[in-house]
């Protein structure tokens, strides 16, 4: 028996001195919680991935592990990764997080990017993007294209990201069409497109003919518009295949800088983890798919914007803002800190409906 | 399109799916057994159709295939259950899982994907009533098969010779066997049967009511519909009512949000279930009736007479 052990270390010594004299490529895990399809929150990520292989060559190996449920098995997969070698690992969903902290204090020399997480570590960044100020600029196109005055929101879960794009919409459309009305219809799951389409139906029936799907991920919001006539803001991926007509804009994320920057420190060895917020300045977040039906004028407006976005002359949560219940929450020539942004429970006045408390 | 042409239409559309997989699940559970794996059959169903109809544009043939699927995997658990004598809840729970994953792999390459969404019917005069029109008579034929066949299952299993047969082979399989019926058969047969079904309202799920294919998209339906039955007490005009009475609440709760009233959503997502149970439970209120109607070897392993 310990003549065995010897023998295997040995070997596993040799392969080892091996690997170094090869100069291995660094593997790289992702691990996505839905299927990266044609479209969605996982395609974008495995862009970014693309662009990271795109620019080490092979200097990295990656790997993908996609549809992997929140829960336990999260843990086991990201487990494996690092046994098979990954050194650097990223956790596609929120759902990863207490897995990849746990894991990431029990291997410093793994580096670890996890989506939306509110901890980090020498090893461990997380990354979020600022999908408002994308809603805000949709927001605007959406107020101005409207004929009937009425937009509809479909929208996941009242978590503070989603609050935070909802009240971006409409403080875009109260600036650029004050009389248009707001109807939100929250469909609580993050998952049923059938369920997703029933509620763009019941926004529809209530005379929206410009409807925001927030954070569906599947092209479920947008088969109504293009079905039904209206026009559709959707999330994450750039749908207008699915809608030709129908798409108004689509709100993208596009992690390629931020992936191949945190390769790249990691391959020099000084990776650190940081809480990245990426938005419409850095290009994280870009508003693609601009439909035809917005003029020329609109569009320059829209524009402005953006580039008042990205220079900082402008902020999405200026005061002074009032909440439904006409409380000041953001004072005159104040911007809502970040903190706030990312823990937003409130509507701002003029929306109706309630929030979960 | 009003508020009320979206209340009747979306009832319909909603509860079809629902409808369709309880009448096969109350023949299978009428007969027995207790088939647990509605969800994935149904994902099956769904997935199959979904290729059918992106390669051929055909949504008749994508119904007939997604029952066709759902069947292959309604076998499997009839083999577990019938011939390995396995735990029909432990089965049922194995193979709606077994089938969430086949379903999961065989769509991957359609993840996402979009097709044309199936024909509706014109009929002439009634499409073109007002409110009525558009809600009741502008639909997918299926949407009114549905509640045909809910007609003739409740026939059959009241008063024609095979309906008497499942039941009894559902209520004392010995005395069934000590007649002369084939127990297992029968209920092989019966397992089949529901399988097709569930499929058939994955299909409709996906091809006629959504138009696309996501992984998960029968987002737990299944398990509304196993629900139903045993709250409509294995009866078919109950399980009607409570799929069409889930169906409107589940769109009621869309459109009081849509209506900017403020309720907080959760209390209203919950609303479809809460009604539903509610008020299938009043029907069901009586302890005695209860009894007599769940099918007596509903569960139990059939060891056959040795």
């Amino acid at each position: 028996m310990l003549n065995i052990l010897k023998k295997l270390a040995m070997a596993a010594c040799v392969s080892l001195v091996a690997a170094t004299a090869q100069a291995e490529p660094t593997k790289l895990g992702f691990i996505y919680p839905s299927p990266t399809g044609d479209v969605g929150w996982a395609k974008q990520l495995d862009l970014a991935r693309e662009a990271v292989v795109k620019e080490f060559g092979d200097k990295v190996s990656t790997r993908v592990v996609e549809n992997v449920a929140e829960g336990p098995d999260a843990g086991r997969v990201i487990n494996q990764m690092i046994s098979d070698g990954a050194k650097f690992v990223v956790l596609g969903s929120f759902g990863y997080f207490n897995d990849g902290l746990r894991l990431a204090r029990q291997f410093p020399d793994v580096a670890f990017l996890h989506a939306s997480g509110f901890k980090q570590s020498k090893n461990f960044g997380t990354f979020t993007a600022r999908n408002y100020e994308g809603f805000y600029l949709a927001g605007m196109a959406g107020g101005m294209v409207t004929k009937s005055n009425t937009l509809g929101i479909v929208a996941a879960f009242a978590v503070p990201e989603v609050v935070a794009e909802v009240n971006a919409i409409a403080l875009a459309v109260k600036k650029v069409n004050p009389d248009a009305k707001i109807k939100i219809v929250w469909v609580n799951t993050w998952f049923d497109p059938a369920k997703e389409q029933d509620a763009a139906r019941a926004a529809i029936s209530r005379r929206a003919g410009v409807l925001f799907s927030l954070h569906q991920d599947t092209p479920s919001v947008v088969n109504v518009g293009q079905a039904q006539k209206v026009f559709v803001v959707n999330t994450n991926s750039d749908m207008t295949s699915h809608g030709p007509d129908a798409v108004l804009a689509s709100v993208t994320t596009d992690w390629a800088k931020y992936f191949v920057k945190e390769v790249g420190d990691k391959l020099a060895d000084n990776f650190n983890g940081t809480d990245f917020r990426g938005g419409i300045a850095d290009g994280t977040v870009k508003v693609v798919a601009w439909n035809k039906a917005i003029s020329a004028d609109q569009m320059a407006q829209i524009k402005q914007a953006e580039a008042d976005l990205t220079s900082g002359k402008m902020h999405v949560f200026a005061g002074p803002l009032r909440d439904q219940s006409g409380t000041e929450r953001v004072a005159e020539g104040a911007n809502l800190p970040d903190p706030d942004i990312f823990a937003m429970n409130w509507l701002v006045e003029g929306l109706d409906g309630s929030l979960p408390k | 399109m009003t508020w009320l042409t979206f209340l009747i239409s979306g009832t319909l559309l909603a509860a079809t799916p629902l409808l369709i997989a309880a009448l096969g699940e109350v023949v299978v559970e009428k007969s027995g057994v207790l088939n647990l794996s509605i969800e994935g059959m149904m994902s099956v169903g769904a997935v199959t159709a979904f290729i059918v109809v992106f390669e051929t544009g055909n949504h008749w043939l994508a119904l007939a295939a997604g029952g066709v699927a759902a069947i292959v995997l309604s076998v499997v658990f009839a083999c577990v259950v019938l011939f390995a004598l396995g735990n029909q809840v432990v089965s049922g729970l194995a193979v709606g899982l077994l089938g969430i994953g086949i379903a999961g792999l065989a769509g991957g390459s359609y993840e996402n994907m979009t097709v044309a969404p199936m024909a509706r019917l014109q009929i002439p005069f009634l499409s073109e009533l007002p409110v009525i029109g558009p809600g009741l008579f502008n639909h997918p034929l299926p949407v009114y098969l549905a509640p045909l066949l809910a007609v003739v299952l409740w026939w059959a299993l009241k008063y024609s010779k095979v309906g008497l047969v499942v039941r009894a082979v559902g209520e004392s399989p010995e005395s069934a066997n000590a007649v002369g019926y084939n127990v297992v058969g029968i209920r092989f047969l019966a397992i089949m049967f529901g399988g097709f079904l569930a499929g058939v309202s994955g299909a409709f799920l996906c091809v006629a009511s959504s138009t696309l294919w996501a992984d998960g998209m029968v987002a737990g339906r299944g398990w509304i519909v196993i629900a139903l039955v045993v709250f409509a007490m294995w009866r078919v005009e109950r399980v009607v009512i409570g799929a069409y009475l889930f169906g409107a609440a589940s769109i009621a709760e869309l459109l009081v949000q849509s209506a900017g009233i403020s309720v907080p959503s959760q209390l209203m997502t919950s609303i479809p279930y809460i009604v539903t149970i509610v008020a299938v439970s009043i029907l069901s209120m009586d302890g005695k009736r209860v009894r007599l109607n769940a099918p007596v070897s509903l569960g139990r392993v059939y060891l056959g007479t040795h």
